[in-house]
Order: C-alpha cells, then structure tokens, then sequence
C-alpha cells in the first residue's frame, strides 16, 4: 500500500501563503482557546506552578508534547509527514541558556508566560494586556538592538540538534522514554497535588 | 474494571510509545548532518585521504575492520577493482550495512566520487572513513607499476625498494627508469607480472582516465 506524502503542507506546495496564514491563525485560536479553557488565562493558577501547588501548566503542556510527538512519529512512520522537511531551530547553547533564564524571570514574575498572556488579555486580564505590552515592547528594543547583540545572538551554535541525533539512540527509542517519563511525571504531580 | 477517559488516553501514548521503539526511523530517507567546520579541519589536517602505498599496506597487513568500497560502474569494476574492494554504487552507499567501528576506505574511477561519499558517510556518522585521492589511477601508478627514476637518491631507493616489495604482494611490477626506457626491477621479474588480462585491464584504464 502506497501512502502519499501529504505533509507539511505549506513546504509541499499543497497550501498557499494566504491558506497557510488561515490555518496559522485557526490553529492559533484553537490553541488559546484550549489554554483558557485549561484555566491559563489566569496568573494565580500559572504562579501555583512554581509554588508546587498547581500543575495545569505542566500536565497541559507535557501532554501536549506527548501528543505532538506521536503525531509527528507516527505520521512520519505512516509515510504521511516527511519529517526531513520539517524545519528544526537551530541550537544556540549560551544565547538560548540565558533567554531562558530571562523568560524564566518574567514568567514567574508576570504569572504568564506569551501565550498564556494573550488569552489573559484577550479575557479582559489587565495584567495580561500589561504582559503583552511589555513582551511586544522586549521585541522591539531587542530588535534595535540586534546590531550589538548579533555576534553573541549567534555564538555557540550546535546547529538544529535533535535527541536521537544527541544520544546516537533510535528514534522510537527516545519516542518511547519520553512518554514513559511523561506518563510518570503526571502520576508524580498528582500524587504532590493530592498532598498539598 | 472501569476504564476511565484518561486511564484510556494514557494506554494510548504507552502503546504509541512502546510501539515506536520497533517501528523503525519515521524518516522517508536516510538523512545526515554535516559539522562543516569538522569536515573542513579534517579535509586540512589531510585525515580525509589515504594514499595508494597507505591502503595497500592496510590490505596486506589485514588491518581490524578494514572494508574496502569500489564506486566505480559495474563495468569498470569488472574490467579491475582493487583486491577484496566490495562493489556499492554511490547511489546506495547510504543504506550499506556498514557498522560504525568499520574502517571505510572509499575509491572510485577518478577520485571525485569518492570524495562526495567521504562527506556522505561523514554526514551519517561514521567517522573512520578515508578515500583514495588519485582512485584507481592512483593504485596502478603507485601499487601495481610503481616507477623508480635512474638517476635516483639513496633515500629514493630504500623507499622504492619498500614499494617494489608491497608491490609485488598485489602481483604488480616495479620498474627503474623512465615510461619509455624502464625495465622490470630485479627479483624475480617472472613471478611477479600480472595475468596478461589483468595487465590489459589495467593499461585500458590508465588510457581512459578518469
């Protein structure tokens, strides 16, 4: 049985840039909409992340994780989804460590994190509408700023790294040992909810 | 028992993921990753190549792993191959069954094949692999029919001397002299010449180029 490659879309030529742009923004919606029906539109509930006692953040997005993961797998397995023209970020080690501990630092001290502050926002949260103002606003500095942070932007390049690549593992084998962490992290948290 | 929707979903990803580990790669095709700067020190540094002389004492010393790998068409191949090479056409080298402690030696006609498959397999992850720059051409000249000049340095003679030995372990013939007044070097000229079919393949090729 032959299976057409179908996917991705956009990079097979069966979408366009407007229809591409349609399903970005349908895509978009349906993801605020699952976050703000998850109870992340809401600062307090994203705080209990880092205080121990509320694991939404986790538990919706390791899942969706998971769920993406299989997908991409399985659809590339299937012959559906060549995975090869999937785009995958490049790794910039140091650049990327410390945007992580910045988003880290604002996350826990707006109690949103980007998405979460546009479906805080977009609820009527004043304090999502002040966390998007002051992400666009990072945007825009770093943006004028790039010519100074250029060289240190693109220092430590590992270029589009994957785990199995990484560990020299197969990748069923990765697939496999992260949903087992996951499916043990969500008994984990559970367990520390229950507790607390 | 009841079967709850998240028991359900949870069964689902542990199936999806214990199945994954036998499934095989999701990728259409074999894909690779180059470290260009690697690739560059390597190509620098020389570690990319062997000589002719290299790989044939390679071959004769019966060096762990050592594979050998003929690109040229199943013709040329046919016509001559270096001894015990395994013929693998470019387009297929990617799916050989190479393991990753393999010592990969790669030759072609010419030596611009071989080359393209050093950054191939180099994209795949193997790390031991060499090809010989000058191919075929290069293992007729410096193996089969090595030359030494008349007017010669000592130093020059104790190394061809080395070469006429390792020459003749392939059946190849050592000559003094230059192309138009060279003779056989001596010992044992009879025992060491190449079948005359051989021999013919040989120049055939050497006119050819590559």
């Amino acid at each position: 049985m032959t299976i057409l490659v179908t996917a991705p879309l956009f990079e097979l030529g069966l979408l366009g840039h407007t229809a591409s742009l349609a399903v970005a923004v349908a895509i978009g919606v349906a993801f605020g909409w699952s976050l703000e029906r998850a109870g992340l539109g809401s600062a307090p509930k994203l705080a209990g992340q880092f205080y121990l006692t509320d694991f939404t953040v986790f538990k919706v997005m390791f899942s969706a994780i998971v769920v993406a993961m299989l997908g991409a797998f399985w659809l590339g397995r299937l012959g559906i989804l060549d995975l090869s023209r999937v785009y995958v970020p490049e790794t910039f080690l140091l650049p990327q460590l410390i945007g992580g501990a910045v988003f880290g630092a604002g996350f826990v001290m707006a109690g949103l994190c980007p998405g979460t502050s546009c479906v805080a926002a977009v609820t009527g949260r004043g304090d999502g509408a002040a966390v998007m103002i002051g992400m666009f606003g990072g945007v825009l500095v770093t943006g004028l700023a790039f010519g100074t942070l250029e060289r240190f932007y693109e220092s430590t390049g590992r270029g589009s790294l994957t785990l199995p690549e990484l560990f020299h593992v197969p990748y069923g084998v990765v697939v496999c040992g992260i949903v087992a962490m996951a499916l043990a992290a969500f008994r984990g948290v559970e367990w520390l909810e229950r507790r607390g | 028992m009841v079967i709850t929707f998240r028991g359900a979903l949870a069964g689902l990803a542990a199936s999806g993921g214990l199945m994954a580990v036998f499934a095989g790669s999701p990728y259409l095709a074999r894909r690779g990753q180059i470290d260009v700067d690697a690739l560059a020190s390597a190509v620098a540094r020389e570690e990319d190549h062997v000589t002719a002389v290299e790989l044939a004492r390679w071959i004769r010393d019966r060096r762990p792993g050592l594979r050998v790998v003929d690109l040229q068409s199943d013709a040329d191949f046919v016509a001559y191959h270096i001894p015990g090479a395994e013929h693998i056409p470019l387009q297929s080298l990617a799916s050989a069954p190479f393991r990753a402690t393999d010592t990969l030696v790669l030759y072609s006609a010419g030596g611009a094949h071989a080359a393209q498959g050093w950054v191939f397999l180099q994209a795949l992850g193997y790390r031991q692999v060499y090809f010989l720059r000058g191919g075929v051409r290069e293992w007729l000249d410096e193996v089969m029919s090595p030359t030494l000049q008349a007017n010669a340095s000592p130093e020059a003679v104790a190394a061809f001397q080395k070469i006429a030995s390792l020459s003749r372990y392939f059946g190849g013939v050592p000559r003094i002299g230059d192309r138009q007044n060279e003779r056989a070097a001596p010992e044992s000229r009879e025992a060491t010449l190449p079948p005359p079919s051989q021999h013919a393949t040989a120049a055939e090729i050497r006119r050819r180029g590559c």
